[in-house]
Parts: structure tokens; sequence; C-alpha cells
């Protein structure tokens, strides 16, 4: 296993507020690191800045080597290689199911038409949702829109993919297929940065969990180490509120 | 006067001035004056080859001689000792080219300037050379001791050019020709005479150093020639007998300055009957008459344009246009602006009431309303007034809406010039004159001050001319009768029209529809442009950076902020005046809608794009596609979408607002509906259909729009 991600002294302060104090992460090709913290710790800020979505106040963030906090790397071919699912899905609504997938392929890597909705069939297979290639967005459910998100993401068949509370938004009955997806994805070895509060898929999928509380990270270890022995206060005192509603 | 001669023959000359003053004295007595000239200065003396002395001076002296009934005796003594002749009291005065200085008013009474000079650069006829600049390193050719020849040594060094000199003007013309030198300064109608007797030069510069030669005597005496001098000038000016005289000596210069251009002339859309258009839609009117008859007999071309009586005033001011014929009183106002005509009409202000209206004198509208139109004499005699009677006064920008003012009782009165109200009432106007003509004021042709003199004095060469052949008479009696206010009005076809609905939109369905075609291409050009400039803008409103953010929003706030109006009159009359080019109207007109709606266009091009949820372009650069390709393909055309009901509604909005373009005098819709109506006084039936011309055509656009919006929706 080598480093894939490293972030060393990441701040990111918006205005006066200091989101970001300092934090330090190593996530290893093919690991699968879930992050977990009370709402507004800075877990999100902390996802966003890692394709930079958010500029990064100061620190570096180390990418296959290349240390994207450098105003001069181009992130546009760096964020190829990076897929991210948003809470709210942000498919694009002037498009189809399958012109959302095929867009990037097309435009970035001038794949043709034919080629990229060959692509773009195979991944909505993955993702369960083949019949849905030509249907309008605004047609699908919310658990659909986010697995099609997801399929969007890999079209680039990116090395590392980020998830930014990909289930917060959907209605109960529809986490169980999203969250399926995502396993299967961790099966086959994808590199997973998550921001969740689905504590059981942490606790089955994660080789690391990582808890942020207040913009700097607490305690991070096996779902084992974090939720069988907690050793940090308040990650005792958020795992008690989140666990027994 | 420069001719300086050999100190002997000064005495000889005078001496034999002096012996023909002794011989003549006796027999000339009150009735015969002597004047005393040059011997040698064309054109204005000299001997002709029968030896008999002609030129302007001598032919002017005894033309005001023979029309004011005295003899005179023109003795050419030469210049000095004709000079020193009158301060002896040997001679009654001098008539000689003289140029009228302070020195020289001194000891001499001048009669009234007879003739303007000045000295001007004349180079070979096929030479390239047209200003002094390029005068540079080259050699100029002088005569001794002229005034001419002070000026070119006086501009010498700042231009560096080399002079030689000559003793007498052929030799230095002839330097000119052979191209030794390459020009030779004159004064200018010595020039002018030279050429037209055949010399291979013309003029290139304006007159220098202008003057005015002037007839003289010795101060304090012989204030009764003086005053013959004066009245004969006066009447000699009048019948054309003065033009001819300068025009057989130095040709009709006035004639080659304007000859086969064309000048463009601003008028009054509403001012019968000086101009209207007639249900041809032709301008017609004694001004329209007046010019082009004028311009007919000068041999240049006019181009009328009915800009309305304040935008025609601008444009000549901005220089837009050339000359401005509109009915305009010759006041000392705007002489500071405006270089005027000999005056063509006189006119006086009158006051007007409704038939019914009990107001009989000014004394009567005390607390009431007065309807003026902007910038008239009207005007200006009432707002004079309007603190001693207590009146108030209202403002309107054409004749019509004022009169239907006063008719429907809304004002008391209104104030107007004498023969506009006359030929309103006889075209049927509810109105009647109230008062005597008051301000009596002259009205006149006017130019920009200083500008078009060419222009201005074929105007009055003109005018001359077609008083002299009756023409002039013709023409005031083709549109107010003979003889005095009652004789009835010819006929300029208002009486025949039939004015019903259906009547007035076939007489004037021409008009009407060229007006709409103006209106429909102002818009859809200015829409072209103003959405180019509204997305551009719009978009720099959206992109990263924030000095694009701001120049978007300076732009936004400037073009919205400043009323259509103003724009179109700042850039229409303000550009030329800043930059010296002039600006067809109608690119003016697209101009100001490019800017101010494309304003408008532009805030709702950054409004809809900001509208676009921003996690679309979040998902878009977390893909790796670059900005301006997510702006293409995702965000764009979701902002569009959102965008087009704006952009309909701006597009007939756009429409709209051509119509304040009538301001600029562009012949769009509603400048057509101000022209007929100034004719015909049709208001409410003409608006009517102006109106529902607008309605038909803001429906159709309508329905497209929601046809557009549903395809968009799909």
């Amino acid at each position: 296993m080598s480093e894939k991600v490293k972030v060393t002294n990441l701040v990111k302060t918006f205005g006066t507020n200091e989101v970001l104090k300092g934090i330090n992460l190593t996530v290893q090709d093919n690991e699968v690191v879930v992050i977990i913290g009370p709402s507004g710790s800075g877990k999100s800020t902390l996802l966003r800045t890692l394709n930079k979505l958010e500029e990064p106040t100061s620190g570096s963030i180390v990418i296959d080597n290349t240390d994207i906090a450098n105003k001069n790397v181009n992130m546009n071919t760096i964020r190829e290689n990076i897929g991210m699912v948003f809470q709210h899905f942000n498919l694009f609504n002037n498009l189809t199911v399958g012109e959302n997938i095929m867009l990037a392929p097309v435009e970035l890597k001038k794949e043709t038409k034919a080629e990229a909705s060959k692509q773009a069939k195979q991944l909505l297979d993955t993702v369960g949702l083949k019949e849905k290639f030509s249907a309008r967005v605004q047609s699908l459910s919310g658990g659909q829109q986010q697995r099609v998100a997801i399929a969007r993401a890999l079209a680039m068949n990116p090395d590392i993919m980020l998830f930014d509370e990909p289930t917060s938004a959907l209605d109960p009955e529809m986490v169980g297929d999203v969250l399926e997806v995502m396993k299967d994805l961790a099966k086959k070895g994808m590199t997973m940065i998550v921001v969740t509060h689905e504590m059981g898929f942490a606790k089955e999928v994660a080789d690391r969990v990582v808890f942020v509380d207040d913009g700097q990270i607490l305690e991070q270890g096996t779902p084992d180490q974090i939720f069988g022995h907690p050793k940090n206060e308040r990650l005792r005192d958020f795992l008690n509120k989140i666990l027994n509603v | 006067m420069k001719h300086r001669l050999s100190k002997p023959l000064r005495w000889v000359i005078f001496g034999v001035a002096f012996l023909m003053c002794l011989i003549f004295s006796n027999t000339a007595q009150a009735k015969t004056y002597q004047i005393g000239t040059d011997v040698t200065y064309p054109p204005f003396e000299f001997a002709n080859k029968h030896n008999q002395y002609v030129g302007i001076d001598i032919d002017i002296m005894n033309a005001i001689a023979k029309e004011e009934g005295f003899k005179v005796h023109i003795k050419p003594v030469g210049f000095n000792a004709a000079v020193q002749a009158v301060q002896s009291g040997q001679e009654d005065g001098v008539i000689a080219g003289m140029t009228i200085t302070p020195d020289r008013q001194a000891k001499f009474d001048f009669g009234t300037p007879y003739y303007k000079t000045g000295v001007v650069m004349a180079v070979a006829k096929n030479s390239r050379i047209s200003s002094f600049k390029q005068l540079k390193g080259k050699r100029v050719a002088l005569k001794t001791g002229t005034a001419a020849a002070d000026y070119a040594n006086s501009i010498k060094k700042k231009y560096s050019f080399k002079t030689v000199t000559f003793d007498d003007s052929d030799n230095m013309y002839q330097d000119v020709t052979t191209g030794n030198s390459v020009a030779c300064f004159e004064d200018q109608p010595v020039m002018q005479y030279g050429i037209k007797q055949g010399l291979k030069l013309k003029i290139v510069s304006k007159p220098a150093n202008t003057g005015w030669y002037g007839f003289a005597v010795k101060k304090g005496t012989n204030r009764a020639l003086i005053s013959k001098f004066n009245a004969g000038l006066k009447k000699i000016k009048a019948n054309g007998t003065y033009d001819r005289i300068v025009g057989k000596y130095l040709g009709s210069k006035t004639n080659q300055a304007v000859k086969g251009k064309t000048f463009t002339i601003g008028t009054d859309v509403t001012f019968p009957p000086f101009e209207f258009a007639n249900k041809h839609n032709k301008y017609v009117g004694i001004d329209m008459d007046l010019i082009r008859s004028i311009a007919n007999e000068q041999g240049f071309k006019v181009k009328i344009k009915p800009l309305g009586f304040n935008a025609a005033v601008q444009a000549v001011e901005s220089g837009q246009i050339d000359g401005v014929i509109a009915g305009m009183s010759i006041t000392n106002a705007r002489k500071k602006q405006f270089d005027f005509s000999d005056p063509y009409y006189t006119s006086g202000v009158v006051m007007a009431v409704a038939n019914n209206g009990k107001v009989k004198s000014l004394s009567q509208l005390r607390g009431k309303k007065v309807a003026v139109k902007t910038g008239t004499a009207g005007a200006d005699y009432a707002n004079s007034l309007k603190k001693k009677y207590g009146f108030t006064v209202t403002t309107f920008d054409d004749s019509n809406n004022m009169y239907q003012d006063v008719v429907t009782g809304n004002s008391a009165a209104c104030f107007e010039d004498q023969p506009v109200m006359q030929y309103a009432i006889k075209q049927g106007t509810k109105l009647k004159i109230a008062t005597k003509p008051a301000e009596s004021a002259p009205y006149g042709f006017a130019v920009k001050r200083g500008q078009n003199q060419a222009l201005l004095s074929a105007f009055n060469n003109g005018l001359k001319d077609l008083k002299a052949s009756g023409t002039y008479d013709d023409i005031k009696a083709k549109y107010l009768g003979t003889g005095g206010s009652q004789a009835s009005v010819k006929s300029t076809g208002s009486s025949t029209e039939d004015r019903s609905f259906i009547g007035l939109i076939k007489q004037n369905k021409g008009a009407l529809l060229s007006g709409l075609q103006e209106t429909m291409w102002l818009t859809v050009v200015s829409i072209f442009f103003a959405t180019i400039f509204g997305v551009i803008v719009g978009l720099l409103g959206v992109v990263p950076g924030k000095a694009f953010n701001w120049l978007s929003s300076i732009l936004i706030y400037i073009f919205r902020g400043m009323p259509l109006l103003v724009l179109a009159l700042f850039i229409y009359t303000g550009i030329p005046s800043l930059t010296g080019e002039k600006i067809p109207a109608f690119v003016a007109g697209v101009i100001t809608l490019t800017f101010n709606e494309g304003a408008y266009i532009a805030a709702f091009v950054k409004g809809g794009i900001e509208a676009v949820d921003p996690g679309q372009m979040e998902a878009a650069r977390s893909l790796g596609l670059p900005f301006g390709k997510s702006m293409r393909k995702v965000i764009l055309p979701q902002g569009i979408r959102i965008m087009i009901p704006s952009f309909i509604n701006q597009f007939i909005i756009t429409l709209k607002d051509t119509s304040i373009l009538s301001i600029i005098g562009l012949l769009e819709l509603t400048q057509t509906g101000k022209i007929i109506i100034a004719r015909n006084l049709e208001g409410f039936k003409v608006w009517t259909i102006v109106a529902l011309m607008y309605l038909i055509i803001i429906t159709l656009l309508t329905w497209l729009s929601n046809w557009v919006q549903r395809r968009t929706n799909v």
C-alpha cells in the first residue's frame, strides 16, 4: 500500500471563522476512510478542500505526489482522477441521465458519443439503473439520482472517490440502494473518503474511521477501536447521542 | 492699405491732386464731392484698357452717388496723397481699399464697412499644399511692404519656412507658378481678382488678420456725406447692385464655395406655415420653399431633416447638421451660438385664447395657466411677463399639444408667433388671437457660429435674388395669402382631406408604414447589439475576477441609471461636440438603445446565471470540466431558460422605447404621428391609430414569446 492522499497542517478560514484548524490526515491506496463528527465540525469542508472546491488557506494537500495547495497546479486534470458525490446529487438538470454521465468523457477524454454511451450504459447497469439511460433527471427519485451521480463520477475512471453525506438528503427507504453501490465500489478496491452519519456503513465498510470536531481530528482508528473503545470524551458523547436515539 | 509709393512720386501725385482741387473747387460746390483714391489697386481701383478708372471702390461710389442723387468726382491720386488731401480738407473723402483701424478712426470718420478682407495663402493650381504646416522648410513669395508680407513674417518662425520678397505682385505670382516658391501671401480680394484674371493659383487658407474696408472723411466734417454713403450702401446691398459689382470683379465666390454641395438643414416638425408635411408627406411651408429656392438659385443641394425645433438647434450646435431654418427668431442670446442670415421674415408674438375664451388682455391672466412651446420666442415672452401678470407657464414640446391645452381649457391662453397662429386658426384650430403682435422678431436662417459661412452668404445672396425676382413674395403669398391677414390661405390640401379614421389611415398609410418599418428596424438592430453587449457585460459579472465583476456592475449602474432620453441626447449631440465627428441619428439611436437595453439585459443575464444552483457548477468542476466549458455546457443552458421571459419582455420594451428616439428626429412611428398631426391637427385620431399599431405589433410579439417559452419548457 502506498500513500494516496497526504494532508499536512491544513487550515481553512472563512473570513475570521477558522473552520479547519490544522488537519493532518493520510489515506492509503485502496483504503476506505469514513469521516464522522457533529454538524459544523468541518468534515464537509475538509472533503471539499481535497479537490479544491474550497481553496485551502494554508497547509499542503499532496495527492499522488502533487501538492494541490500550490496555485500553479492545473486542478482540472487532477479532478479528472477524483470523483465526487454530493449530498444533493447535483445532476445536470438540462441533460438526460445518459448525457449526465457522458458529458465529461466526451468533453475531456474526447471519447466518441458511441464509446461514451456504451460506457454510460455499463455504469448505469452497475448501479442498477440500466433502463433510465434516456430518462430526464427530474423524473428520477432521490435514491436513483444519487446512484446516477455515482455513475457520473465513475465515468472518468477516477482512483479516488469523495462522498459528501451521500445519503443525508434521501428518504430512508432509498438509503440502502445507495449504500449497496458504495459497498460494491469499496470491495472493488476504490480509494474512498466518505463523510457520513451512517454508522452502520462505517462499521461494515471502513478501514479507518476519523472523528472530526471543531476543525480538528480528535481520534482515528479501526471501526472497532472507534465504536468499541472510544478514548476521546467528545467522541464518546457524540456516539452516545447518535447511537442511542 | 499697403502700397508704399516712392516719395518723389507721392509728391508729384499730391501736387497734381492739389492743383486739380484748386481747379475744380469752384465748379464743384455742394453737389459734387471730391473723392480721392489709389492709383492702382486692382480690383478696387485701376485703369482699364480704355484708360477709364474702374474697380469695386469706383463702382460702389458711383452707384451710391446715383442712388442718393449726388455727384462725385473720383481722383486717382495715390493712397497716401488721397489720405493727406482729406486730412487737409482739400478733398471730401477717400475710398481706396482703406482698412478701418483704431489709429485711423482717431483722424477719420468711417462710413459703414463695405468690404471684408483678410490675408490668404495661395499655391499653384496643382499643388498639394493646403496648410501652413506643409510649408516647413519651403520657400514662400511675398511682396514688399504689404500687410500680407507682415503676416507671413509673423508666422515664419512657427512654421519654419523661408521667404523671398518681390517688388510687385506679378513677379511674386510667377515665382509660385514656376515652382520656385511653393506659396504666396496676398490680400484676399486682390488674390481672387488675380485668379479670376487667369493666374494659375488657388487659395488654400481662410482669411487671416481680417479687417474691413471703409469710406473715410475727415473727422468731424462731412457728416452728411457719410450718412448719404451709408444710406446708399444699404440700398445697393438691398437691391443687389453691391453683389453685382463685387461679382463682376471677383466672380461669384459664394456660388463657387457651395456649388454642388449638399447641406443638411434641420427644421421643426410642427410649425406651419413655415414647415409641415403635406398630405404626400413632403415637407412644405415658407421656410421649406425658401431654402429650396435659394439652394436651387445658388446651385447647392439641401437635405431637409424635420428634427423638431430643439433637436434641430442642438444638432446645429453640435455640428450634426449644417444649418437650421425653423421660424427661428434672431435674438442676442442665440447670436452667441449662431450666425444668422439676413432676416427673411418678421414676426411677432400674439396671445391666443379659446374661441369662447373671455381673456382679452394680459392683465386678465392673473392666477391662470398659460401654454407655451419650449424654446420659442413666445415662451420667452410669456416667461418675461409671468411675474408681472401673475400667471403660470406650462411648457409643451409641440404646437398641437399646446393648442389643445388651450382648447380643452386646461390653459387660459397660449403665446405663439403671429403667422403660425393665423395659419393654425385657418386650419380649424378653435382659438382666436387676442392681442396685437409684440416683441416683433425677425426670423433668420442659422448656422453654428463661425461655421458654414459659405452656406450663410449663399443664403443671403439667394434671399436677395428671390426678393428681387418676386419669388419671395410668391412664396409668402402661397401660405399666408396676399395683402394682409384676411386673405385666404391657399389650399394646402388639409381642408379636402377625409378626416374619418378610415380616411386618415388611407391617406397616411405610406407614412405610417414606413414609420413602423423604421421602428421595427431600429428595434431589431438595437436588440441585436444590445444582446451582444448585455451578454458580455452580464458574463463579466459572473466570471472569476473581481475587476471584471466591478466593471460589469459599473456599466449596468451607469446605463440603467441614465434616463433613455438623456442618453439619446447625450450621444446624439454630446459625442459630436466632444469628438467633432457627426453621428447619423439612426446610429445614435442604435447606440443609445444598445447601452440602455443592453444594461437591462446584462442585469438579467447575470441574475439568470446566478439563479442556477451553484451545485451545478461544483458538480461540473468536480468532474474536471474547466470554467468556460462548465458555463457553456451546464450553466448557460439552464440560465438561458430562466432568462427567456425577461428577454422577450426586453424586446417589447425596446420596441416601445424607440418612440423616445423621436427626440433626435428619427422618423419612426411616433415621430411620423407627430408630423401627421402637425399637418392635420387630428391629434386624438392619429394618436389612436399610432397606439393601435404599437399594440398590434406588441401583441404579435407576445404571442411569439409565449410560443418560444412553450417550446423551451418541453
